[in-house]
């Protein structure tokens, strides 16, 4: 039989919904917003251990490097100096959408919504 | 009396208001003032403003006055003047005919509250985006509101150097664009993580500058959020602690730009009303008349100047030793107005209008 065991994934949701049903509502008007961020540091949280913004990342990098040897510091060194090869400059501002676009489904997947992106 | 509670700590001990009442009423050549009232307002991460109801006996106030009485606040952010530099910017606004909370004195003797301040006459309204947007009555008031608030604009704008009471202000830059693009690439350099998106939008912003435009006092801040309403009216801008020399189209830019909307996204100017609704009261008073056209590249702008502040609020939690979840929060924001800005250059480059 699989072991079940209540992860940080199960710990985080219930955690967060406690706070917002029990505690947000509650909380004096001046901690709300404190309380508000911290529901909301939670949840980034608990959306950045299922996603996988690095490989959105190492995708984009292997395309405009030989593989494993890109870096985002070195790709934005290259950006500010010009000096990416042409053909590979082309596409470079959709594959960049496409990295904002991992990196928002953790860091705010309702501003995605609100771009019309569904997470 | 109601305190207003906060972690922060405060300048003005509202047990101890002697030294006030007696600075106050010798700054307003009065007799006698009493205070009645000291509360300590929201808002301000960056400056602490108290209201105070003085009661002033003789001279030309004479009657019940309501003030606010502003200091330094303790987390000064660094591009930001100080609070005397700030006054006198107001104070040559308010010169300008622009609809100011009126400046009434200021103070820079540390005995008597405990840091130097000023008082300006209280305004009604609120400041809140998200009230301000979210009026049932804003389909009513708000293109008429954004009219106002770009006639106002363009009166701050009419401010030029040289300017003997703003002598302080930095040299204009004879190249803004680069001048602002040198800045953020500034701010990427100090920042631990790289931001690529943002590169290519400096990039973008660089080679795609405008002619510059003669240059004006900037308010550095003028969006949503920074002005007050009251019943749908405009009744005063506020926070003028960025102003500089600068591009006027920097602040229309910045006023219109996508991540100052407050979830209104439709309505580009502000989250409020239409760009042409603003662009009508400015050009009403305005001597160099800017067209919708050129608020594009401004927009874009100002979605890069701000992703480069929250990367660098996000550094001071990050590497600056300061445990703050907002601005933990606020270092993840860069990637919001990175997305922005490249869908509005995309946009640009295929001959469509942007968002």
């Amino acid at each position: 039989m699989t072991a079940r065991r209540i992860d940080a994934d199960a710990l985080l949701d219930l955690a967060t919904e406690m706070l917002r049903a029990d505690v947000l509502p509650a909380l004096p008007p001046e901690q709300r917003y404190a309380g508000a961020m911290i529901a909301n540091a939670l949840e980034v949280a608990r959306r950045a251990l299922a996603e996988e913004v690095e490989a959105a990342e190492w995708t984009l990098l292997d395309s405009l490097y030989e593989e494993g040897e890109g870096s985002t510091a070195q790709l934005a060194r290259d950006i500010r100096s010009g000096t990416l090869p042409e053909g590979k400059a082309r596409g470079l501002a959709d594959d960049l959408r496409t990295l904002l676009i991992a990196e928002l489904r953790v860091r705010n997947p309702r501003f995605l919504a609100s771009r019309g992106i569904s997470g | 009396m109601t305190m207003a509670s906060s972690s922060r700590s405060r300048t003005l001990d509202p047990a101890n208001l002697d030294p006030l009442q007696r600075w106050l009423a010798r700054a307003v050549e009065a007799d006698r003032v009493e205070i009645t009232r000291a509360d300590l307002l929201s808002g301000g991460a960056v400056q602490e403003n108290w209201r105070i109801d003085a009661s002033i006996h003789g001279g030309s106030r004479a009657g019940q006055n309501a003030l606010v009485l502003r200091t330094d606040a303790i987390a000064r952010l660094p591009m930001s003047l100080d609070r005397p530099r700030e006054f006198a910017c107001i104070k040559a606004a308010h010169s300008a005919g622009v609809l100011v909370a009126e400046p009434i004195a200021e103070c820079a003797d540390k005995t008597v509250i405990g840091a130097p301040f000023t008082v300006q006459r209280l305004l009604s309204g609120t400041a809140q985006g998200r009230r301000i947007t979210r009026d049932p009555k804003l389909g009513e008031f708000g293109p008429a509101l954004a009219r106002e608030i770009g006639a106002q604009l363009a009166r701050i704008h009419t401010i030029r150097p040289p300017h003997e009471a703003l002598a302080f202000l930095t040299r204009p830059e004879p190249d803004a664009v680069a001048a602002a693009v040198a800045e953020m690439r500034g701010a990427l350099d100090k920042a631990t993580e790289p931001r690529p998106a943002l590169e290519c939008v400096l990039s973008w912003l660089l080679a795609h500058k405008p002619a510059p435009r003669p240059v004006s006092l900037v308010h550095g801040d003028f969006r949503t959020g920074n002005y007050l309403v009251d019943g749908g009216r405009l009744t005063g801008i506020l926070d003028w602690e960025f102003c500089h020399w600068g591009d006027p189209r920097e602040d229309l830019g910045w006023f219109c730009a996508r991540c100052w909307r407050f979830g209104n996204d439709a309505l580009a100017a502000g989250g409020i009303a239409t760009r042409a609704d603003l662009l009508d009261g400015y050009n009403s008073v305005s001597d160099a008349p800017i067209a919708e056209s050129e608020l594009a590249f401004w927009e874009i702008l100002g979605a890069a100047r701000w992703a480069a502040i929250a990367l660098l609020q996000g550094q001071r939690f990050l590497t600056g030793g300061e445990r703050s979840l907002e601005l933990a929060l606020t270092g993840l924001m860069p990637a919001e107005m990175e997305f922005d800005a490249l869908e509005a250059i995309t946009a640009l480059e295929a001959g469509r209008p942007i968002a």
